[in-house]
């Protein structure tokens, strides 16, 4: 088993071995449509035999779940379940909580995450996160956009207004925003300051995008733009959601993961399919009993 | 403009509703073509092909049903997606008639003698006019056009008592065709149900657009229902 901070910098054989046979079911019902091609779908990212622990408490238990490229995969579950502490192990959130402690490997790109020569600062470029309630920075939008690429070494107006611009229209709040380029972001309501922080973090060009409950402080209309924005980014980026409303996870995702607490109090993955089926025929009990709204 | 998902969804199932509309439409002249030319090769075919419109029926109630699941539709669409349920069914049912006309192909297709094949014709026609007007109407949700519809029943009807009086008529005069006239008969009925489910349909399209939920009270022999349902 692998601990944090590995010495191994290579991916084992069997992680690499996982990630070419993504754990995606073939499903069986012959007339659901679009579903024959699961098995064959890329994988962008996977956790392998992931278990992570603040102090002596085990947080995850032995995850092994893949993230299909170009998708949006949601992770649902009961609170305490550890969706969040998951999604935040894909970019090493964690990394900065006391205790934190991770076995097994997150891989991207055929690399584990948590190799020690990685650059942690390289991860969250790559992969962006944005958080549950709208975080800009108190400064202008502009800058809250431009932030990241000037940290990346980006000095020239003519670039970075490019970049402010394209990410800005990328997240869907260009039109509401580019009167005001440098008014101050707090200024904008909350559902176009979590566009707002869209921008920021497709600013930098990530390749996946880990969104924890991005609209549960948003109202309804600013929920589902926000969903349609998702809609819109996958085709560019990878999406991993983390949401407590089931019917959001049901509207927006492509895959979805159920995850519960186990005897040991311990994260585990119940069950993970395309998002159709785990909505309308899930395998597992427990996963039909939650999406039944009958536990949890 | 949110919940494009569910508008896409929503599209693309009226489109297989067409879709599955016009292979009912085509299996129903295709039988009748096979019935006026004796030509069992299409009939066999119009028969097999059938499976093709099961299988789109479920294809489409199968996706109505995981757009229920993970898109919550509500009021509009909530209707439209279980009209769309209904109006299915009455297509397949419709092309169970169709197959059922090829089947009656099978076995009178080296009888020579003759049947009124000319209003058996129009009588398909104005059916398959009637369903391919009932569908515009269901898609463009044209609740006037859903009203008027129905009333060419009457048409329909009359064809089928002109088609049994020369019927009894030939029967009386010649008592060796009596078991191909049954046979003709059945095409028949074939036919007239088909009309008569295109009011189910415009049923539906009134349900969409208005939520209410009524019969139209089109000329519709109430016999004929009990003995099909």
């Amino acid at each position: 088993m692998e601990t944090y901070h590995p010495q191994t910098l290579t991916v084992s054989t069997e992680a690499k071995e996982i990630i070419k046979t993504p754990i995606l079911p073939k499903v069986s019902v012959g007339n659901l449509q679009n579903q024959d091609h699961l098995s064959d779908l890329p994988i962008k990212m996977a956790a392998i035999d992931l278990s992570v622990y603040y102090g002596s408490f085990k947080a995850l238990n032995n995850i092994s779940i893949s993230i299909p490229k170009n998708k949006i995969t949601a992770l649902i579950g009961p609170s305490g379940c550890g969706k969040s502490t998951l999604l935040r192990s894909f970019n090493r959130m964690n990394d900065l909580i006391a205790g934190f402690r991770v076995e097994g490997q997150v891989v991207i790109n055929g690399k584990n995450i948590y190799d020690q020569d990685v650059d942690v600062v390289d991860i969250r470029q790559r992969i962006g996160m944005v958080f549950q309630r709208p975080n800009p920075f108190p400064m202008s939008v502009y800058d809250n956009v431009a932030y990241g690429p000037r940290l990346y070494g980006v000095r020239k107006k003519a670039t970075l207004d490019e970049i402010v611009e394209h990410s800005l229209r990328q997240a869907s709040v260009w039109d509401d925003v580019k009167d005001k380029l440098h008014q101050s972001g707090l200024e904008l309501s909350g559902g176009q300051q979590q566009r707002l922080c869209i921008a920021r973090s497709l600013a930098v060009e990530p390749r996946v995008i880990l969104m924890d409950e991005p609209a549960s402080a948003l109202d309804p209309i600013s929920t589902l733009k926000i969903e349609d924005l998702m809609e819109t980014l996958k085709e560019d980026y990878t999406i991993v959601i983390v949401t407590h409303n089931m019917q959001q996870a049901a509207r927006v995702s492509d895959f979805t993961a159920f995850l519960m607490i186990d005897e040991d109090r311990s994260g585990t993955l119940v069950e993970m399919d395309s998002t159709d089926q785990i909505f309308t025929n899930p395998q597992n009990e427990r996963t039909e009993e939650y999406v039944t709204g009958r536990f949890g | 403009m949110p919940r494009q998902t569910l508008d896409r969804e929503i599209h693309h199932l009226q489109d297989e509703v067409l879709l599955l509309g016009s292979m009912v439409e085509q299996a129903m002249l295709n039988a009748i073509d096979a019935l006026k030319r004796r030509d069992i090769a299409e009939a066999h075919r119009v028969y097999n092909e059938d499976e093709l419109i099961n299988e789109k029926r479920y294809a489409i109630e199968n996706r109505v049903l995981i757009v229920f699941a993970t898109q919550q539709p509500i009021a509009h669409d909530l209707r439209l997606l279980a009209a769309i349920l209904e109006v299915i069914t009455e297509l397949e049912r419709m092309g169970d008639y169709a197959k059922g006309i090829a089947k009656i192909v099978r076995f009178i297709h080296e009888d020579v003698f003759p049947f009124p094949a000319h209003e058996i014709s129009r009588m398909g026609d104005l059916a398959v006019s009637m369903l391919h007007r009932s569908l515009s109407a269901f898609i463009n949700e044209d609740v006037n056009m859903a009203y008027r519809i129905p009333q060419e029943d009457d048409m329909v009807d009359e064809l089928y008592n002109q088609i049994y009086r020369k019927n009894v008529a030939a029967m009386i005069a010649n008592p060796e065709i009596i078991d191909h006239s049954n046979y003709i008969m059945w095409i028949v009925h074939n036919i007239e149900r088909m009309a008569d489910r295109v009011t189910n349909i415009c049923e539906r399209t009134i349900f969409i657009t208005t939520g209410e939920l009524l019969e139209i009270d089109a000329s519709d022999d109430e016999w004929a229902d009990e003995d099909d349902e």
